[in-house]
Protein backbone atom coordinates (compact mmCIF):
# COMPACT_ATOMS: atom_id res chain seq x y z
CA UNK A 1 0.00 0.00 0.00
CA UNK A 2 1.63 3.36 -1.09
CA UNK A 3 1.36 6.12 1.22
CA UNK A 4 -0.21 8.32 -1.78
CA UNK A 5 -2.67 5.99 -3.03
CA UNK A 6 -6.23 6.74 -1.85
CA UNK A 7 -6.35 3.20 -0.32
CA UNK A 8 -3.98 4.48 2.26
CA UNK A 9 -5.44 7.92 3.25
CA UNK A 10 -8.70 5.70 3.91
CA UNK A 11 -6.98 3.18 5.78
CA UNK A 12 -4.82 6.46 7.83
CA UNK A 13 -8.61 8.15 8.45
CA UNK A 14 -9.79 5.34 9.84
CA UNK A 15 -6.81 4.40 11.82
CA UNK A 16 -6.61 7.74 13.37
CA UNK A 17 -10.18 7.93 14.07
CA UNK A 18 -9.95 4.95 16.40
CA UNK A 19 -6.67 5.96 17.89
CA UNK A 20 -8.07 9.02 19.60
CA UNK A 21 -11.46 6.68 20.77
CA UNK A 22 -9.26 3.74 22.77
CA UNK A 23 -8.23 4.15 26.25
CA UNK A 24 -4.84 6.20 26.09
CA UNK A 25 -3.18 3.21 27.90
CA UNK A 26 -3.22 0.65 25.10
CA UNK A 27 -2.86 3.03 22.16
CA UNK A 28 1.16 1.89 21.75
CA UNK A 29 -0.29 -1.84 21.41
CA UNK A 30 -3.11 -0.68 18.56
CA UNK A 31 -0.05 1.35 16.74
CA UNK A 32 1.58 -2.43 16.96
CA UNK A 33 -0.97 -3.82 15.46
CA UNK A 34 -1.58 -1.25 12.65
CA UNK A 35 1.96 -1.32 12.58
CA UNK A 36 1.51 -5.17 12.02
CA UNK A 37 -1.55 -4.49 9.42
CA UNK A 38 0.53 -2.66 7.63
CA UNK A 39 3.61 -4.85 7.39
CA UNK A 40 1.57 -7.34 6.15
CA UNK A 41 0.00 -5.78 3.06
CA UNK A 42 3.55 -4.85 1.77
CA UNK A 43 3.85 -5.94 -1.05
CA UNK A 44 7.23 -7.79 0.08
CA UNK A 45 5.09 -10.03 2.00
CA UNK A 46 2.42 -10.62 0.00
CA UNK A 47 4.88 -11.60 -2.96
CA UNK A 48 6.97 -13.04 -0.58
CA UNK A 49 5.46 -14.55 1.86
CA UNK A 50 4.08 -14.69 5.22
CA UNK A 51 7.31 -16.15 6.78
CA UNK A 52 9.12 -12.47 5.48
CA UNK A 53 7.58 -11.06 9.04
CA UNK A 54 9.99 -13.42 11.15
CA UNK A 55 12.92 -11.14 10.10
CA UNK A 56 12.03 -8.29 11.67
CA UNK A 57 10.62 -10.16 14.41
CA UNK A 58 13.93 -12.06 14.51
CA UNK A 59 16.30 -8.95 14.91
CA UNK A 60 13.85 -7.35 17.76
CA UNK A 61 14.38 -10.48 19.98
CA UNK A 62 18.03 -10.44 19.20
CA UNK A 63 18.45 -7.24 19.99
CA UNK A 64 16.28 -7.32 22.96
CA UNK A 65 17.99 -10.26 24.68
CA UNK A 66 21.26 -9.01 23.93
CA UNK A 67 20.21 -5.93 25.83
CA UNK A 68 18.49 -7.47 28.76
CA UNK A 69 21.62 -9.76 29.26
CA UNK A 70 24.21 -5.98 29.15
CA UNK A 71 22.07 -4.26 31.59
CA UNK A 72 21.91 -7.69 34.33
CA UNK A 73 25.59 -8.99 33.93
CA UNK A 74 28.57 -7.25 35.45
CA UNK A 75 30.67 -8.76 33.17
CA UNK A 76 32.53 -6.75 30.47
CA UNK A 77 33.24 -10.01 28.53
CA UNK A 78 29.52 -11.21 28.68
CA UNK A 79 28.48 -7.49 27.87
CA UNK A 80 30.91 -7.65 24.98
CA UNK A 81 29.56 -10.81 23.55
CA UNK A 82 25.92 -10.10 23.76
CA UNK A 83 26.46 -6.69 22.28
CA UNK A 84 29.04 -8.90 19.41
CA UNK A 85 26.23 -11.77 18.78
CA UNK A 86 23.67 -9.14 18.35
CA UNK A 87 25.08 -7.09 15.88
CA UNK A 88 26.49 -9.62 13.75
CA UNK A 89 23.16 -11.47 13.91
CA UNK A 90 21.27 -7.99 12.31
CA UNK A 91 24.11 -6.93 9.99
CA UNK A 92 24.13 -10.07 8.82
CA UNK A 93 20.45 -10.36 8.36
CA UNK A 94 20.78 -7.22 6.23
CA UNK A 95 24.09 -8.07 3.74
CA UNK A 96 22.32 -11.02 2.87
CA UNK A 97 19.13 -9.54 2.48
CA UNK A 98 19.95 -6.70 1.04
CA UNK A 99 23.06 -6.60 -0.50
CA UNK A 100 23.92 -10.54 -1.66
CA UNK A 101 21.89 -10.45 -4.32
CA UNK A 102 20.15 -13.60 -3.41
CA UNK A 103 17.14 -14.68 -4.07
CA UNK A 104 15.12 -14.03 -0.75
CA UNK A 105 12.57 -10.85 -0.15
CA UNK A 106 13.72 -8.61 2.15
CA UNK A 107 11.36 -7.14 4.20
CA UNK A 108 10.14 -3.42 3.89
CA UNK A 109 12.32 -0.94 5.74
CA UNK A 110 14.99 -3.47 6.76
CA UNK A 111 18.23 -1.04 6.32
CA UNK A 112 16.02 1.30 8.76
CA UNK A 113 14.30 -0.63 11.50
CA UNK A 114 17.88 -2.56 11.48
CA UNK A 115 20.19 0.61 12.44
CA UNK A 116 17.43 1.74 14.54
CA UNK A 117 17.27 -0.99 16.69
CA UNK A 118 21.78 -1.24 16.73
CA UNK A 119 21.97 2.48 17.97
CA UNK A 120 19.07 1.63 20.60
CA UNK A 121 21.11 -1.34 21.86
CA UNK A 122 24.53 0.65 22.06
CA UNK A 123 22.88 3.22 24.01
CA UNK A 124 22.45 0.04 26.46
CA UNK A 125 25.89 -0.49 25.65
CA UNK A 126 27.24 2.55 26.35
CA UNK A 127 25.40 2.94 29.60
CA UNK A 128 23.58 5.99 28.17
CA UNK A 129 20.16 4.46 27.32
CA UNK A 130 17.67 2.87 29.29
CA UNK A 131 16.52 -0.75 28.78
CA UNK A 132 13.28 -2.06 27.75
CA UNK A 133 11.80 -4.82 29.13
CA UNK A 134 8.62 -5.27 27.17
CA UNK A 135 9.09 -7.25 23.79
CA UNK A 136 5.96 -5.73 22.37
CA UNK A 137 7.09 -1.81 23.30
CA UNK A 138 10.89 -2.65 21.44
CA UNK A 139 9.09 -4.13 18.63
CA UNK A 140 6.79 -1.07 18.63
CA UNK A 141 10.04 0.76 18.27
CA UNK A 142 11.81 -1.15 15.87
CA UNK A 143 8.40 -1.49 12.92
CA UNK A 144 6.63 1.73 14.38
CA UNK A 145 4.64 1.66 10.90
CA UNK A 146 5.37 5.13 9.28
CA UNK A 147 8.91 4.75 9.71
CA UNK A 148 9.08 1.77 8.22
CA UNK A 149 8.73 3.10 4.83
CA UNK A 150 12.29 4.83 4.50
CA UNK A 151 13.02 6.34 7.32
CA UNK A 152 13.85 8.20 9.79
CA UNK A 153 16.11 6.21 11.90
CA UNK A 154 14.93 6.41 15.55
CA UNK A 155 16.28 7.34 18.97
CA UNK A 156 15.51 4.78 21.70
CA UNK A 157 15.78 8.76 24.23
CA UNK A 158 13.38 10.58 22.20
CA UNK A 159 10.83 7.76 21.55
CA UNK A 160 10.74 6.12 24.69
CA UNK A 161 8.62 9.17 26.47
CA UNK A 162 6.34 9.05 23.12
CA UNK A 163 5.56 5.75 21.87
CA UNK A 164 4.55 4.52 24.92
CA UNK A 165 2.84 7.10 27.18
CA UNK A 166 -0.83 7.63 25.91
CA UNK A 167 -1.64 10.69 23.67
CA UNK A 168 -4.64 13.04 23.80
CA UNK A 169 -6.74 14.25 21.02
CA UNK A 170 -4.91 17.94 20.12
CA UNK A 171 -6.76 19.73 17.43
CA UNK A 172 -3.20 21.78 16.67
CA UNK A 173 -1.20 18.64 16.34
CA UNK A 174 -3.44 17.13 13.68
CA UNK A 175 -3.53 19.76 11.88
CA UNK A 176 -0.14 20.58 11.91
CA UNK A 177 0.14 16.97 10.91
CA UNK A 178 -2.04 16.91 8.11
CA UNK A 179 -0.51 20.07 6.62
CA UNK A 180 2.72 18.84 6.67
CA UNK A 181 1.46 16.14 4.70
CA UNK A 182 -0.13 17.95 2.24
CA UNK A 183 3.32 19.58 2.01
CA UNK A 184 4.88 16.04 1.52
CA UNK A 185 2.27 15.04 -0.75
CA UNK A 186 3.15 18.65 -2.91
CA UNK A 187 6.97 17.32 -3.60
CA UNK A 188 6.20 13.66 -4.44
CA UNK A 189 3.14 14.15 -6.45
CA UNK A 190 3.67 17.46 -8.41
CA UNK A 191 7.38 18.19 -7.98
CA UNK A 192 8.87 14.93 -8.04
CA UNK A 193 6.77 12.96 -10.18
CA UNK A 194 7.14 15.82 -12.78
CA UNK A 195 11.07 15.87 -12.56
CA UNK A 196 11.25 12.48 -12.50
CA UNK A 197 9.92 12.25 -16.62
CA UNK A 198 13.21 14.42 -17.65
CA UNK A 199 15.57 12.98 -16.03
CA UNK A 200 14.28 8.91 -16.85
CA UNK A 201 14.22 9.95 -20.56
CA UNK A 202 17.73 12.03 -20.74
CA UNK A 203 19.36 8.90 -18.29
CA UNK A 204 17.68 5.61 -19.50
CA UNK A 205 18.78 7.58 -23.48
CA UNK A 206 21.51 9.75 -22.48
CA UNK A 207 23.54 8.49 -25.89
CA UNK A 208 20.94 10.38 -28.01
CA UNK A 209 21.86 13.70 -25.44
CA UNK A 210 24.69 15.67 -25.54
CA UNK A 211 25.91 19.02 -23.16
CA UNK A 212 23.31 20.82 -21.39
CA UNK A 213 20.85 18.21 -21.77
CA UNK A 214 22.58 15.94 -20.14
CA UNK A 215 23.22 18.26 -17.20
CA UNK A 216 19.17 19.45 -17.20
CA UNK A 217 18.77 15.52 -16.97
CA UNK A 218 20.86 15.24 -13.90
CA UNK A 219 19.49 18.62 -12.49
CA UNK A 220 16.25 16.94 -12.64
CA UNK A 221 16.92 13.85 -10.97
CA UNK A 222 18.23 15.61 -8.32
CA UNK A 223 15.69 17.73 -7.71
CA UNK A 224 13.70 14.71 -8.35
CA UNK A 225 15.50 12.99 -5.11
CA UNK A 226 15.22 15.01 -2.92
CA UNK A 227 11.55 15.91 -3.63
CA UNK A 228 10.74 12.36 -4.01
CA UNK A 229 12.74 11.27 -0.22
CA UNK A 230 12.24 14.91 1.63
CA UNK A 231 8.35 14.68 0.83
CA UNK A 232 7.71 10.87 1.79
CA UNK A 233 9.67 12.33 4.91
CA UNK A 234 7.15 14.94 5.24
CA UNK A 235 4.15 12.57 4.80
CA UNK A 236 5.35 10.43 7.77
CA UNK A 237 7.03 12.91 9.98
CA UNK A 238 3.16 14.11 9.34
CA UNK A 239 1.36 11.41 9.66
CA UNK A 240 3.19 10.61 13.03
CA UNK A 241 2.36 14.28 14.42
CA UNK A 242 -1.13 13.30 14.12
CA UNK A 243 -0.81 10.38 16.41
CA UNK A 244 1.48 12.86 18.88
CA UNK A 245 4.43 11.30 17.90
CA UNK A 246 7.04 13.65 16.88
CA UNK A 247 9.84 11.95 14.76
CA UNK A 248 13.10 13.42 14.18
CA UNK A 249 13.86 15.15 11.19
CA UNK A 250 15.56 13.95 8.40
CA UNK A 251 15.97 17.15 5.74
CA UNK A 252 16.80 20.61 6.64
CA UNK A 253 16.93 22.63 3.50
CA UNK A 254 19.75 20.58 2.24
CA UNK A 255 20.45 22.42 -0.82
CA UNK A 256 20.88 25.77 1.01
CA UNK A 257 24.39 24.16 2.14
CA UNK A 258 27.65 26.41 1.60
CA UNK A 259 29.90 22.88 1.49
CA UNK A 260 29.62 19.29 1.15
CA UNK A 261 30.14 18.94 5.16
CA UNK A 262 27.51 21.05 5.84
CA UNK A 263 25.05 19.36 3.14
CA UNK A 264 25.34 16.10 5.42
CA UNK A 265 24.36 17.53 8.03
CA UNK A 266 21.44 18.74 6.31
CA UNK A 267 20.58 15.71 3.64
CA UNK A 268 19.42 12.21 5.51
CA UNK A 269 20.24 13.53 8.83
CA UNK A 270 19.16 10.73 10.77
CA UNK A 271 21.54 9.02 9.16
CA UNK A 272 24.05 10.98 9.32
CA UNK A 273 24.00 11.27 12.90
CA UNK A 274 23.86 7.62 13.36
CA UNK A 275 26.88 6.48 11.05
CA UNK A 276 28.92 9.48 13.24
CA UNK A 277 27.84 8.59 16.54
CA UNK A 278 28.10 4.64 16.39
CA UNK A 279 30.38 4.21 13.27
CA UNK A 280 32.86 7.42 13.29
CA UNK A 281 33.44 7.72 16.78
CA UNK A 282 33.94 4.31 18.15
CA UNK A 283 36.06 3.95 14.47
CA UNK A 284 38.30 7.01 15.82
CA UNK A 285 38.49 5.25 19.27
CA UNK A 286 40.11 2.08 18.20
CA UNK A 287 43.50 1.00 19.19
CA UNK A 288 44.60 1.45 15.60
CA UNK A 289 43.43 4.80 14.67
CA UNK A 290 44.56 6.47 18.21
CA UNK A 291 48.07 4.90 17.75
CA UNK A 292 47.84 6.20 14.14
CA UNK A 293 48.65 10.10 14.72
CA UNK A 294 51.55 9.00 17.10
CA UNK A 295 53.52 6.93 14.42
CA UNK A 296 52.87 9.51 11.89
CA UNK A 297 53.80 12.31 13.88
CA UNK A 298 57.88 12.44 13.83
CA UNK A 299 57.29 12.03 9.54
CA UNK A 300 54.68 14.78 8.61
CA UNK A 301 53.84 16.98 11.89
CA UNK A 302 51.56 16.96 14.51
CA UNK A 303 48.72 18.63 12.03
CA UNK A 304 49.25 16.34 9.35
CA UNK A 305 49.21 13.51 11.00
CA UNK A 306 45.93 14.35 12.86
CA UNK A 307 44.43 15.37 9.52
CA UNK A 308 45.38 12.17 7.93
CA UNK A 309 44.38 9.67 10.56
CA UNK A 310 41.11 11.94 10.39
CA UNK A 311 40.54 11.36 6.43
CA UNK A 312 41.38 6.97 6.64
CA UNK A 313 38.51 7.15 8.97
CA UNK A 314 36.37 9.19 7.01
CA UNK A 315 37.07 6.96 4.21
CA UNK A 316 35.93 4.35 5.68
CA UNK A 317 32.44 6.25 6.67
CA UNK A 318 31.60 6.99 3.49
CA UNK A 319 32.74 3.74 2.07
CA UNK A 320 30.09 2.34 4.60
CA UNK A 321 27.21 5.03 4.01
CA UNK A 322 27.81 4.61 -0.06
CA UNK A 323 27.98 0.40 0.37
CA UNK A 324 24.10 0.95 2.54
CA UNK A 325 22.83 2.73 -0.30
CA UNK A 326 22.88 -0.09 -2.63
CA UNK A 327 26.08 -2.19 -1.94
CA UNK A 328 27.39 -1.51 -5.94
CA UNK A 329 30.01 0.27 -7.28
CA UNK A 330 27.67 3.30 -8.69
CA UNK A 331 26.54 3.41 -5.26
CA UNK A 332 29.83 3.43 -3.08
CA UNK A 333 31.44 6.34 -5.78
CA UNK A 334 28.07 8.44 -5.90
CA UNK A 335 27.10 8.55 -2.55
CA UNK A 336 30.14 7.92 -0.59
CA UNK A 337 33.54 8.12 -1.75
CA UNK A 338 33.33 10.87 -4.33
CA UNK A 339 31.63 13.10 -1.48
CA UNK A 340 35.26 11.78 0.38
CA UNK A 341 36.95 13.08 -1.76
CA UNK A 342 35.34 16.53 -1.91
CA UNK A 343 35.66 17.18 1.62
CA UNK A 344 39.10 15.73 1.98
CA UNK A 345 40.33 17.83 -0.86
CA UNK A 346 38.27 21.30 0.09
CA UNK A 347 40.34 20.58 3.67
CA UNK A 348 43.69 20.03 1.92
CA UNK A 349 43.09 23.72 -0.10
CA UNK A 350 41.61 25.27 2.22
CA UNK A 351 44.69 27.45 3.19
CA UNK A 352 44.62 28.12 -0.79
CA UNK A 353 40.86 29.36 -1.01
CA UNK A 354 42.03 31.44 2.31
CA UNK A 355 44.87 33.50 0.14
CA UNK A 356 42.38 33.46 -2.51
CA UNK A 357 39.17 35.06 -0.54
CA UNK A 358 42.14 37.58 1.75
CA UNK A 359 43.12 38.64 -1.88
CA UNK A 360 39.74 39.22 -3.51
CA UNK A 361 38.62 41.10 -0.44
CA UNK A 362 35.80 38.33 -0.19
CA UNK A 363 33.87 38.64 2.86
CA UNK A 364 32.44 35.35 4.80
CA UNK A 365 28.97 36.38 3.99
CA UNK A 366 29.41 37.92 1.02
CA UNK A 367 25.96 37.50 -0.38
CA UNK A 368 27.42 36.69 -4.01
CA UNK A 369 30.07 34.21 -2.23
CA UNK A 370 27.33 32.49 -0.38
CA UNK A 371 25.36 32.26 -3.89
CA UNK A 372 28.38 30.98 -5.62
CA UNK A 373 28.95 28.31 -2.91
CA UNK A 374 25.75 26.71 -2.69
CA UNK A 375 25.89 26.50 -6.62
CA UNK A 376 28.82 24.70 -6.43
CA UNK A 377 27.86 22.32 -3.64
CA UNK A 378 24.28 21.54 -5.48
CA UNK A 379 26.99 20.88 -8.57
CA UNK A 380 29.24 18.39 -6.56
CA UNK A 381 26.13 16.44 -5.31
CA UNK A 382 24.53 16.85 -8.97
CA UNK A 383 27.71 14.76 -10.23
CA UNK A 384 27.36 12.06 -7.38
CA UNK A 385 23.84 11.69 -8.19
CA UNK A 386 24.78 10.79 -11.89
CA UNK A 387 26.57 7.77 -10.40
CA UNK A 388 23.59 7.01 -8.42
CA UNK A 389 20.90 7.28 -10.65
CA UNK A 390 22.93 5.13 -13.60
CA UNK A 391 23.35 1.37 -13.58
CA UNK A 392 26.82 0.85 -13.45
CA UNK A 393 29.95 3.39 -12.97
CA UNK A 394 30.86 3.06 -16.77
CA UNK A 395 27.25 4.53 -17.97
CA UNK A 396 27.92 7.23 -15.30
CA UNK A 397 31.32 8.11 -17.17
CA UNK A 398 30.04 8.18 -20.56
CA UNK A 399 27.10 10.19 -19.61
CA UNK A 400 29.20 12.87 -17.95
CA UNK A 401 31.77 12.59 -20.38
CA UNK A 402 28.97 13.79 -23.03
CA UNK A 403 27.86 16.54 -20.61
CA UNK A 404 31.69 18.02 -20.95
CA UNK A 405 32.05 17.79 -24.29
CA UNK A 406 29.77 19.83 -25.65
CA UNK A 407 29.08 23.30 -24.82
CA UNK A 408 25.11 24.25 -26.27
CA UNK A 409 23.52 26.71 -23.77
CA UNK A 410 21.09 27.54 -27.13
CA UNK A 411 18.75 24.12 -25.68
CA UNK A 412 17.59 26.14 -22.46
CA UNK A 413 16.00 28.93 -24.88
CA UNK A 414 14.85 27.18 -28.23
CA UNK A 415 12.87 24.71 -27.25
CA UNK A 416 14.77 21.98 -26.97
CA UNK A 417 13.75 21.50 -23.04
CA UNK A 418 10.04 20.74 -24.26
CA UNK A 419 10.94 17.17 -25.62
CA UNK A 420 12.64 15.59 -23.03
CA UNK A 421 9.63 14.04 -22.10
CA UNK A 422 7.44 17.42 -20.59
CA UNK A 423 5.54 20.03 -22.81
CA UNK A 424 5.86 23.81 -22.36
CA UNK A 425 2.70 23.71 -19.64
CA UNK A 426 3.90 20.91 -17.57
CA UNK A 427 7.50 22.57 -17.68
CA UNK A 428 6.06 25.36 -16.49
CA UNK A 429 4.57 23.87 -13.57
CA UNK A 430 7.68 22.06 -12.47
CA UNK A 431 9.44 25.45 -12.98
CA UNK A 432 6.95 27.30 -10.94
CA UNK A 433 6.69 24.41 -8.66
CA UNK A 434 10.56 24.19 -7.56
CA UNK A 435 9.87 28.28 -7.21
CA UNK A 436 7.34 27.49 -4.53
CA UNK A 437 9.47 25.00 -2.94
CA UNK A 438 12.41 27.08 -2.45
CA UNK A 439 10.70 30.54 -1.45
CA UNK A 440 9.12 28.10 1.74
CA UNK A 441 12.12 26.68 2.08
CA UNK A 442 13.93 29.94 2.72
CA UNK A 443 10.95 31.01 4.54
CA UNK A 444 11.44 28.37 6.99
CA UNK A 445 14.79 28.80 7.61
CA UNK A 446 13.76 31.67 9.95
CA UNK A 447 10.42 30.17 11.35
CA UNK A 448 8.10 27.38 10.86
CA UNK A 449 5.96 27.90 7.95
CA UNK A 450 2.95 26.11 9.67
CA UNK A 451 3.43 28.59 12.87
CA UNK A 452 3.33 31.66 10.27
CA UNK A 453 -0.06 30.47 9.00
CA UNK A 454 -1.61 29.89 12.17
CA UNK A 455 -0.98 33.29 13.09
CA UNK A 456 -2.39 34.95 9.99
CA UNK A 457 -5.97 35.78 9.86
CA UNK A 458 -8.30 32.84 9.44
CA UNK A 459 -9.17 33.84 5.19
CA UNK A 460 -5.92 33.94 4.41
CA UNK A 461 -4.73 30.87 6.01
CA UNK A 462 -7.58 28.87 4.17
CA UNK A 463 -6.74 30.53 0.97
CA UNK A 464 -3.47 29.24 1.49
CA UNK A 465 -4.21 25.80 1.89
CA UNK A 466 -7.44 25.31 -0.14
CA UNK A 467 -4.87 26.65 -2.93
CA UNK A 468 -2.34 23.99 -2.17
CA UNK A 469 -5.06 21.14 -1.73
CA UNK A 470 -6.27 22.08 -5.25
CA UNK A 471 -2.79 22.69 -6.63
CA UNK A 472 -2.27 18.78 -5.84
CA UNK A 473 -5.38 17.07 -6.31
CA UNK A 474 -5.07 18.96 -10.15
CA UNK A 475 -1.23 18.89 -10.97
CA UNK A 476 -0.17 16.40 -9.16
CA UNK A 477 0.56 13.01 -11.06
CA UNK A 478 -0.69 10.07 -9.84
CA UNK A 479 -2.74 8.85 -13.59
CA UNK A 480 -1.97 5.52 -15.63
CA UNK A 481 1.52 6.36 -17.33
CA UNK A 482 2.89 7.72 -13.89
CA UNK A 483 4.52 5.60 -11.32
CA UNK A 484 3.38 7.06 -8.28
CA UNK A 485 3.72 3.91 -6.39
CA UNK A 486 6.77 3.95 -4.97
CA UNK A 487 9.65 6.40 -3.19
CA UNK A 488 13.08 6.04 -4.65
CA UNK A 489 14.62 5.54 -1.10
CA UNK A 490 11.39 2.86 -0.40
CA UNK A 491 12.84 1.23 -3.55
CA UNK A 492 17.01 1.19 -2.51
CA UNK A 493 15.38 0.28 1.34
CA UNK A 494 18.39 3.57 2.41
CA UNK B 1 45.01 14.83 43.27
CA UNK B 2 43.36 18.17 43.95
CA UNK B 3 40.56 19.61 41.11
CA UNK B 4 42.54 22.48 40.79
CA UNK B 5 45.43 20.69 40.05
CA UNK B 6 43.58 18.33 37.34
CA UNK B 7 42.24 22.13 35.36
CA UNK B 8 46.00 22.94 35.54
CA UNK B 9 47.15 19.62 33.64
CA UNK B 10 44.09 19.72 31.54
CA UNK B 11 44.23 23.89 30.71
CA UNK B 12 47.93 21.88 29.28
CA UNK B 13 46.11 19.36 27.16
CA UNK B 14 43.83 21.80 25.62
CA UNK B 15 45.79 24.26 24.48
CA UNK B 16 48.04 21.58 23.19
CA UNK B 17 45.15 20.09 21.34
CA UNK B 18 44.06 23.32 19.84
CA UNK B 19 47.37 25.18 19.53
CA UNK B 20 46.00 28.06 21.50
CA UNK B 21 48.43 29.23 24.23
CA UNK B 22 45.38 31.43 25.63
CA UNK B 23 42.70 28.44 26.68
CA UNK B 24 42.01 28.68 29.89
CA UNK B 25 39.04 26.45 31.22
CA UNK B 26 36.59 26.34 33.95
CA UNK B 27 33.86 24.23 34.99
CA UNK B 28 31.53 25.72 32.77
CA UNK B 29 33.52 25.55 29.18
CA UNK B 30 31.77 24.16 26.60
CA UNK B 31 32.42 23.70 22.87
CA UNK B 32 30.79 26.61 22.28
CA UNK B 33 33.68 28.54 23.54
CA UNK B 34 36.55 27.03 22.03
CA UNK B 35 36.40 27.45 18.45
CA UNK B 36 38.24 24.57 16.58
CA UNK B 37 35.83 21.82 18.97
CA UNK B 38 34.13 20.64 17.18
CA UNK B 39 32.64 16.93 16.95
CA UNK B 40 35.53 15.50 15.29
CA UNK B 41 38.11 17.21 18.09
CA UNK B 42 36.28 15.95 20.51
CA UNK B 43 37.59 12.70 20.37
CA UNK B 44 41.18 13.69 19.47
CA UNK B 45 40.75 16.10 22.91
CA UNK B 46 39.32 12.92 24.58
CA UNK B 47 42.33 11.18 23.39
CA UNK B 48 44.41 13.63 24.80
CA UNK B 49 43.09 14.10 28.29
CA UNK B 50 43.00 9.88 28.47
CA UNK B 51 47.01 9.98 27.96
CA UNK B 52 47.57 12.98 30.65
CA UNK B 53 45.43 11.40 33.56
CA UNK B 54 46.32 7.43 32.23
CA UNK B 55 42.42 7.24 32.54
CA UNK B 56 39.65 5.74 29.65
CA UNK B 57 36.20 7.08 29.19
CA UNK B 58 33.54 5.15 27.86
CA UNK B 59 31.68 6.10 24.92
CA UNK B 60 29.05 7.28 26.76
CA UNK B 61 30.81 9.60 28.82
CA UNK B 62 32.29 10.41 25.65
CA UNK B 63 29.21 11.67 24.19
CA UNK B 64 27.13 12.60 27.03
CA UNK B 65 30.02 14.90 28.72
CA UNK B 66 27.98 19.27 29.03
CA UNK B 67 30.72 20.85 29.79
CA UNK B 68 34.42 20.93 31.58
CA UNK B 69 33.59 20.42 34.77
CA UNK B 70 31.81 17.23 34.25
CA UNK B 71 34.68 16.25 32.55
CA UNK B 72 36.99 16.75 35.45
CA UNK B 73 34.44 14.80 37.96
CA UNK B 74 34.82 11.46 36.10
CA UNK B 75 38.52 12.18 35.77
CA UNK B 76 38.86 12.66 39.72
CA UNK B 77 36.40 9.75 40.15
CA UNK B 78 38.60 7.01 37.95
CA UNK B 79 41.99 8.19 39.14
Amino acid sequence: MSITSFSFLCFFAVVLFFYYLIPQKTQWVYLLLISFVYFMTSSEVTEGGWYVALYPAAAVAAVYFAARLIDRTKEQRIKKAALVCAVLFCIGLLCTLKFFRLPLPAPMGISFYTLTLLGYLFDVYYEIGTVQKNYGKLLLFGCYFPTMISGPILKYKEMEGQLFLGHKLDYRRITFGMQRMLWGFFKKLVIAERAALIANEVFDHYENYAGFEIWVGAVAFTFQLYTDFGGCMDIVLGLSECFGIDLPENFNAPFLSRSISEYWRRWHISLGNWLREYLFYPLLRTRFFMELPKKLKPRLGKKRAKQLTTFLAMFLLWFAIGYWHGGTLNFIIGSGLLHWFYIVSGELMEPWFSKWKAALHIGRDNRAFVLFQRLRTFFLVTLGLVFFRNAAVPDALAMLRRGFLKCNPGILVDGTLFGLGLDWIEFTILVVSLLILCCVSLLEQKESVRSRLERSGLLLRWIVLYALIFYVILLGQYGPGYSASEFIYQKFRV
Amino acid sequence: MSREEVFERLNEVFRDVFDDASITVNDGTTSDDIEDWDSLEHINLMAAVEFEFGVKFSMGQIVTMKNVGEMVDIILQKI
